[in-house]
């Protein structure tokens, strides 16, 4: 049985606990908080046996073997450390730390305790995430991925984390080095660092504010960004965040030398791309009734999942949590590669010092790249 | 004006002594202030968040402008910084602010009961506050043992398991009231609890749960023959008003609700003759209790793969037939309402078509 607490009891504390609820052998056995209020409240609505609004009391009275991470991004260096140095693994969510080099701190100081860590990535282990990740895998798009396409976007105003955003100039999420885009794009960031090799790629953003938000006097949250990264091999990738376009994409596109993939987060679906065509009028006519097949497929899949009570909201959640304390109990690999973390901090830290007000310009980004190799 | 009619001895302040009113630029909070200019008292502090619209209260203090001294402050409740300056010289605290709409159960009871305490804390550390008003609703009342069309009053019980109706409102609501009655027994700050029904009026939705859901295209009518808990904001604003003002109901709550309820079929009537006709079934109580049960059945059967956002305590508190009264409110208070449901139903149907609030 494994003992598991959570730090941090905001928001995101309640998916962590709903799903560690499912999970079994484990039970959370500690919760805590600096605010000693939000610490009982989540005691109040789910099976947890103590709270505590000191992480040293919480380590030293629990001893969890497990510590899941769900503070502001800015303490999760120094609180995950404080856990390692426990005893305990951990799991922190997204983004994982502030930079790259606290990514490497954290990793080693892991390695060196003998301990695991894994990163609040779950949108890459979503049922239509693992199959195209198998599709990938079993070499449907003819070897590793040409050209990769990665939509992140977020719809200001729906939520009441917009809300809070906007209307609070303090709040923590505009503290953050890359702001509002330094809490989202790590999901849609992880899809492309994991099928990128190389430690350094080439990474080119544009950055802006969005004509919506500066009609509501907002003239510092960059909610617009395009991203182009490439490595030395051939690969490429387009990452794009927007709290404009509609609809409002969480998708991954991937293309290889034969077919291609795409992958829609938000409706559970993985469609094919056929690599090649058929003759003459016979491409007008065929692919788009096999596509009307596989949507077809895909709503079946979707409904048949659902029947099966496999399909909450927060599925990808459960299967990493699962799978991070299978690799603890096991000692077997954990399910997020080190590397896959380590890249998508480096990516994300090219992004942030290409925009924003103390930006290096684009070009002066690539002269840099160039000049480095 | 009803509230005019409060005579000066029966208060617990005198007209120049320092009111704090937080969420002063929302919808009931601006007709409080509003309200309290009107009895006289002009030394108002309102408090309001930074990002706050204040159009409404804006024209509110021009309508009194001259003969008031009030202070506009922008401030967060969560800094206890920004409590302590709150309530600086303040007698009364009327507390109005709170996170409405946040489906989030941290996120509500972040900005209802985290804020409470905040603002607790700076008035024990005042030490000077004669009374704190706090904004409590009908929602926090579990009518699940109470007899279908049985008087709802102030002595009806609170929800025990606020968490298993699975409403974040709710919860924070109920989480709210027990600290502060808390603080009440424990530092001696005397308080009144105010329940509103649904406060309805020019900027609040057309249509309330308790009539019905809109839902793929079709209204759901749930509400029936039920008797809405009706109070126009204004009639509200008055009613918290002098819970925060007068003499010798410390410790007290007070449910408010309107004169003359309307049924929920017949305000559903006046809503599509008066503003937008549209498509609407009715579902009997039995139908949606058994409904309500199996979402609630299902949602634990699944672990959650639908949330249990519609289960038998919420159809207890929302649905079930139920009866209300302003007795306590008129008897202790001298409260009456001084919009009649007539013309507070013409004004807030008249609102609706000005898209100043939509169904």
């Amino acid at each position: 049985m494994l003992n598991v607490a959570i730090v941090g009891c905001g928001k995101i504390a309640d998916d962590h606990a709903e799903q560690i609820q499912r999970i079994k052998d484990c039970q959370i056995v500690a919760v805590c908080d600096r605010e000693p209020l939000m610490a009982r409240q989540i005691c109040q609505r789910f099976p947890i046996q103590q709270h505590f609004d000191n992480l040293d009391d919480m380590l030293a009275v629990a001893k969890p073997d497990v510590v899941h991470i769900t503070t502001p991004p800015q303490s999760h260096f120094s609180v995950a450390k404080a856990c390692l140095e426990a005893g305990s693994h951990v799991y922190v969510e997204k983004p994982f730390a502030i930079d790259e080099r606290q990514v490497r701190e954290l990793l080693v100081f892991a390695d060196a305790r003998g301990l695991k860590v894994t990163a609040g990535h779950d949108d890459q282990f979503r049922h239509s995430a693992r199959l195209m990740r198998e599709l990938i895998q079993s070499g449907y798009l003819g070897g590793p991925p040409v050209h990769m396409e990665s939509y992140f976007c977020y719809e200001m105003g729906r939520s009441g984390f917009a809300g809070a955003l906007l209307n609070d100039k303090n709040y923590w999420v505009r503290k953050l080095p890359g702001g509002l885009l330094h809490n989202i794009i790590s999901h849609g960031i992880a899809r492309i660092a994991e099928y990128i090799t190389s430690e350094t790629p080439m990474v080119i953003a544009h950055g802006f504010i969005s004509p919506f938000l500066r009609s509501h006097g907002e003239d510092e949250l960059i909610d617009e960004l395009r991203v182009i990264v490439s490595e030395e091999k051939g690969t490429t990738a387009y990452f794009t965040f927007s709290s404009q376009m509609r609809p409002s994409l969480h998708q991954f596109r991937a293309y290889g030398s034969k077919n291609g993939l795409v992958m829609d987060q938000d409706q559970e679906t993985v469609v094919k791309l056929r690599g090649q065509r058929y003759v003459s009028y016979v491409e007008k006519f065929v692919p788009p009734a096999q596509m009307a097949k596989q949507s077809m497929g895909n709503a079946v899949t979707n409904v048949r999942r659902f029947l099966k009570r496999d399909f909450h909201m927060k599925s990808g959640m459960k299967f990493l949590i699962e799978s991070f304390y299978r690799s603890i109990v096991e000692d077997t690999p954990v399910p997020i590669p080190y590397r896959e973390i380590i890249l998508t901090a480096h990516i994300m830290d090219r992004i942030f010092s290409q925009i924003g007000p103390n930006a290096e310009s684009a070009l002066a980004a690539v002269s840099l790249e160039t000049a480095l190799r | 004006m009803a509230i005019m009619s409060a005579e000066s001895g029966s208060l617990i302040v005198q007209p120049n002594d320092r009111i704090l009113v937080t969420g002063a630029a929302g919808f009931i909070g601006r007709r409080v202030v509003n309200s309290l200019l009107k009895m006289g008292f002009y030394n108002l502090r309102c408090l309001t968040r930074p990002s706050s619209k204040m159009d409404g209260l804006d024209e509110v203090l021009r309508a009194h402008q001259g003969s008031t001294r009030v202070e506009v402050m922008a401030g967060n409740l969560l800094s206890a910084q920004d409590c302590v300056a709150a309530v600086k010289d303040v007698t009364v605290v009327f507390h109005l602010a709170a996170g409405r709409g946040e489906k989030s159960f941290p996120d509500a009871f972040l900005n209802s009961v985290v804020t409470t305490r905040n603002l607790l804390d700076a008035c024990v550390a005042q030490g000077n506050i004669r009374r704190f008003v706090n904004m409590s609703s009908f929602a926090v009342y579990q009518n699940r043992h109470n007899p279908k069309g049985r008087l709802l009053d102030e002595s009806a019980p609170v929800e025990d398991h606020p968490e298993l109706r699975a409403n974040s409102y709710c919860f924070a609501k109920t989480e709210q009231d027990k600290l502060v009655m808390d603080y009440g027994q424990r530092f001696g700050i005397p308080q009144v609890l105010v329940r509103p029904g649904w406060v309805y009026g020019p900027g609040n939705p057309g249509i309330h749960g308790r009539v019905g859901i809109g839902t793929f295209g079709v209204f759901l009518h749930l509400g029936g023959g039920n008797t809405m808990p009706l109070t126009y904001v204004d009639n509200c604003a008055d009613a918290v008003a002098l819970a925060g003002l007068t003499k010798g109901v410390d410790g007290e709550v007070f449910n408010i609700v309107d004169d003359d309820l309307p049924s929920s079929r017949k305000f559903l009537r006046l809503y599509k003759k008066n503003v937008k006709r549209f498509r609407s079934v009715y579902l009997p109580h039995v139908v949606t209790y058994y409904l309500c049960s199996m979402w609630e059945s299902y949602s634990n059967w699944s672990h959650g793969q639908l949330p249990s956002a519609y289960n038998r305590r919420f159809w207890h508190a929302t649905w079930k037939r139920t009866r209300y009264t302003n007795a306590k409110l008129k008897s202790r208070l001298g409260w009456k309402p001084a919009v009649p449901t007539s013309e507070g139903l013409r004004r807030h149907f008249e609102s609706c078509l000005a898209g100043e609030s939509h169904a």
